[in-house]
């Protein structure tokens, strides 16, 4: 089918790289007349959209668009697809490229694979497919796996057991340990992605360690309006950190919260469980005193 | 009815001679130190071995934070407020020498200087209809016996035995219940849908995740009547068809947890909860499921998300609606905690008395949390249509120090201020609407004259642009850039012609955002702009914050009349800037101050000598 016009030009095109736009290319060209190859390096095409639940702003269903797409490409007579391959080298000159590519090994027989991806279910190394291939390692003492495969069992098997599971481990050791993290999307069989995306949603979770006592300052709007904002900034000042961090000898925890809810004495603070309602600047270092005296 | 009897003991033991001292464990009166109040009283009554004469209960917020720790006395209901664990021998003494009472542990009223003895004379209680809330003064939340001597559960006998679901739905309908998280949606018609859609399965969901700040009577609810959520969710599930309810907690609420796992299982205990509810054949169970501090899970849609927990918690689109397909795909029917605690009540005493309360559109009563700048803050049961001056005048009690009215803040970050001009607005749903602002989930916040409307407008946003979930471009960049523009304005960098961005941009976040978070986003920018567009030109245009709060629009000074140099605030100036020897008029250098503001806290109140001045000296 391939055009030979008087310059030697040949009329084949490669679409480097099978997204939704090189598809589209592909298509594009294609229709046109011109034989094409998609040369894309994961196995197989579709790229980030096949991913996606709905595009923005219509929010469209995403495979709906793709999926026609995806059937006419690999129907078309014109378009051959090189999945798993990479580029290697290009020579030559516009409208005469010479290329090389080179494909990756695939472990399967791909005359016979059906696509049932029934090895895919039973393989035990889990989660490969999204952790790009490689299993990360977790450094974790024997005690603490003890103790977060407690947790874990009461919710093995129950619905919606992610946020209690992260929960309890947050109040077991007052934040989320990355070796932790990875332990439990492993055991959970959930990707670390999502873990991620839940574990840094939520403001009560926290991805670093946590000072000895910590220090809440209610930003909520009767506090707001009685002057909480002067605490925060003193608190700030003596402290030397903002909110949100660690003092360094990890004594205190500097946070905000929007609301604990004792709006009669605003502004309100607490340090650990301890209330402290009617809050001035002055009293700033009265409070952090206290904490000192009380850890002697 | 049947199968209802094992109450009547816990009555019989109270006794009508037997005094009961019901000391407020809320969590205002918990941070006064309440329980060692309740201790001492515990202590005492057992060396004196006076159990049979008097019973000592900790019970849920009595509403009236701003005096705890508060003290009652049935069955005369007299009113202890600030009460201290020395105070209490004197209270007992009081007790056995008939009813002696301590005069100076009584409440004074600021206006008119006298003491009010019993409950019912306090103007803060006069006014208020406590029907959901009333009862929380009487109940030691952790014993399901004390809810039982109310009549507890009895409405959910009721239905159970005597109504079909059809008959609840058209009793919820016809008493004009409407939401009372704050979009106001006519429970009954959302239970309607709810039974009416399709599939076997349902649920029932309770929104206990109460995120606007300076409200807090959900809490109050779950802490101090855990069984008349309960009970409410029964009798909605058995309405709507559902079998599992799950109620979703803030994490900022421990005791409110706490208290609600007692009362499961008590309930489970007593089997007004579980399989085979008192013999009806209705099973219906109740599990608690925790939230983790984000504002956008109190949206239903986020709220279902959150609970799966296997996806990111960012509201979904709708249609469908969460009556069709909700929680895991199922027919979901979703209530506030308020809303909740309704049912009972409309259930027990006839949808026809309880529509009797309120305006026309909007029925029954709902709680405020009354909080900012106000004498009385606390919890505020009110009937619908009680105008908004009656509740920050009359049961509020003013505002303190003299100072003037300056604006209302109610509905949280979703609502907007209202002025002064608007304070005999009726309150129900569609006024505080049209007045720019919303019912909202209860909260009230009170401004005096040294509130800055324009720094309020920026603490909203501030509080949106963090918590909105990035979903939406409008909500998440529009509240971000309106976030700039005002932040700018009260550093003294307005521009002509902000005004009008803020308006527009406004607008577009208003309308192309998805959920309700994004929808009203624009509020209180919105309406502090309707209202108190002055304010934003004083300090656009003249660098001048009139309420002295945009810190770079003001200086602290000293005046020099009333400084006797008395020397603390220098002592106190963590910068050094002030100057001045002893017992001679301090002066502050300009170049040093930090404008932190301790100088004002720490200047003896009998001199009030530091001054702040707009716009700032330079």
């Amino acid at each position: 089918m391939d055009k030979v016009d008087n310059n030697g030009k040949v009329g084949a095109a490669l679409v480097v790289g099978g997204g939704i736009g090189g598809i589209q290319s592909a298509l594009d060209l294609a229709n046109s007349g011109f034989r094409v190859y998609i040369l894309e390096k994961s196995p197989s095409i579709g790229g980030v959209m096949a991913q996606l639940d709905k595009t923005f702003p219509t929010n469209d269903c995403s495979m709906c668009i793709l999926a026609p797409k995806l059937v006419s490409v690999a129907r078309h007579p014109n378009i051959t697809i090189i999945t798993d391959a990479e580029l290697e080298k290009i020579s030559g000159e516009a409208g005469n490229f010479l290329v090389t590519v080179r494909k990756k090994p695939r472990y399967v027989d791909v005359e016979k694979c059906t696509g049932c991806g029934l090895c895919m279910q039973n393989c035990p190394v889990h989660q490969a497919i999204y952790m790009n291939g490689t299993i990360e390692q977790t450094q974790l003492s024997p005690e603490m796996v003890r103790g977060i495969k407690n947790i874990l069992e009461d919710f093995r098997d129950t619905r919606g057991s992610l946020m209690p599971v992260l929960q309890n481990i947050n109040s077991e050791y007052g934040y989320l340990p990355a070796d932790v993290l990875k332990y439990i999307s492993k055991q959970l069989h959930i990707p670390l992605s999502l873990i991620y995306n839940v574990a840094t949603f939520f403001k009560a979770f926290s991805l670093t360690k946590r000072g000895k006592h910590i220090i809440r300052v209610c930003q909520g709007t009767a506090c707001h309006v009685r002057g909480a904002k002067r605490v925060l900034e003193e608190f700030e000042r003596v402290l030397g950190i903002p909110p949100g961090n660690n003092t360094e000898d990890l004594i205190f925890t500097l946070e905000t919260v929007n609301c604990i809810g004792a709006c009669a004495l605003a502004p309100v603070i607490m340090v650990d469980n301890e209330y402290y309602g009617h809050m001035t600047p002055d009293k700033v270092s009265v409070v952090i005193d206290k904490c000192y005296k009380d850890k002697e | 009815m049947t199968k209802n009897n094992s109450h009547d003991k816990s009555l019989e033991s109270r006794g009508l001679n037997k005094y009961c001292v019901s000391v407020c464990g809320g969590t205002g009166c918990h941070a006064y130190h309440c329980e060692q109040v309740s201790e001492a009283f515990q202590k005492e009554v057992k060396d004196r071995g006076i159990e049979e004469l008097i019973e000592v209960k900790t019970t849920g917020c009595h509403g009236f934070c701003e005096r705890g720790p508060i003290v009652v006395v049935f069955p005369d209901g007299i009113f202890y407020q600030r009460v201290k664990p020395d105070d209490v021998n004197e209270i007992i003494d009081g007790l056995l020498d008939g009813h002696k009472i301590v005069e100076r542990l009584l409440y004074v009223d600021p206006v008119t200087n006298e003491k009010a003895i019993h409950v019912s004379d306090l103007v803060f209680y006069k006014k208020q209809v406590r029907l959901v809330l009333g009862n929380n003064g009487k109940i030691d939340p952790k014993r399901i016996d004390d809810y039982l001597a109310l009549d507890g559960y009895q409405a959910l006998l009721k239905a159970l035995n005597a109504m079909s679901p059809e008959q609840i739905i058209e009793q919820v309908k016809r008493s004009g219940l409407r939401g009372r998280g704050g979009a106001g949606f006519v429970t009954g018609a959302k239970w309607d849908l709810c039974r009416k859609a399709k599939g076997t399965t349902k649920y029932i969901t309770c929104n206990a995740d109460e995120g606007d700040p300076g409200a807090y009577m959900d809490r109050s609810i779950l802490e101090g009547n855990p069984h008349s959520v309960l009970e409410g969710m029964a009798i909605g599930a058995y309405a709507i068809g559902a079998h599992e309810g799950i109620i979703y907690v803030r994490t900022e609420y421990p005791l409110a947890i706490e208290n609600l796992h007692v009362a499961i299982e008590q309930a489970i205990e007593r089997n007004y909860l579980g399989k085979d509810i008192r013999g009806t054949g209705f099973d219906f169970t109740i599990r608690i499921c925790q939230g983790a501090g984000a504002f956008v899970c109190g949206e239903e849609t986020a709220l279902i998300a959150s609970i799966e927990g296997e996806r990111s918690p960012e509201p979904r689109m709708r249609p469908p609606y969460p009556t069709e397909s909700g929680l895991w795909s199922k027919p979901t029917n979703n209530n506030n905690v308020e809303t909740w605690a309704n049912v009972p009540l409309i259930i027990g005493k006839g949808a026809q008395w309880y529509s009797t309360i309120g305006t026309e559109k909007s029925k029954g009563t709902k709680i405020f949390s009354l909080v900012g700048k106000v004498n009385n803050t606390g919890l505020v049961e009110v009937p619908m249509g009680i105008s908004l001056r009656e509740i920050i005048f009359d049961i509020g009690g003013g505002i303190p120090n003299g100072k003037k009215f300056k604006a209302v803040q109610t509905g949280g970050p979703s609502g907007g201020c209202i002025p002064l001009s608007l304070l005999d607005l009726p309150v129900d749903f569609e006024r505080l609407t049209d007045a720019g602002s919303m019912m909202g989930s209860g909260g009230m916040v009170v401004m005096d004259e040294d509130t800055c409307m324009v720094d309020v407008a920026k603490y909203f946003l501030n509080f949106l642009k963090d918590e909105s979930c990035g979903k939406c471009a409008s909500c998440r960049e529009g509240t971000l850039q309106m976030y700039e523009i005002v932040k700018r304005i009260t550093e003294g960098n307005g521009k002509e012609g902000d005004i009008p961005l803020l308006e527009n941009l406004g607008n577009v976040v208003q309308k192309a955002s998805m959920c309700g978070l994004g929808q009203t986003a624009a509020n209180p920018v919105l309406s502090t702009l309707r209202y108190f567009r002055n304010e934003y030109e004083a300090h656009i245009q003249e660098k001048r914050c009139p309420a002295l709060v945009c810190k770079a629009l003001i200086s602290y000074v000293i005046d020099a009349e009333k400084c006797l140099g008395c020397t603390v605030c220098a002592k106190n100036c963590p910068n050094d800037a002030i100057i001045g020897e002893p017992k001679k008029t301090h002066r502050i250098n300009q170049a040093k101050c930090i404008k932190c503001g301790i100088c004002v806290s720490s200047c003896p109140p009998k001199f009030k000598a530091i001054k702040i001045v707009s716009p700032a000296i330079s």
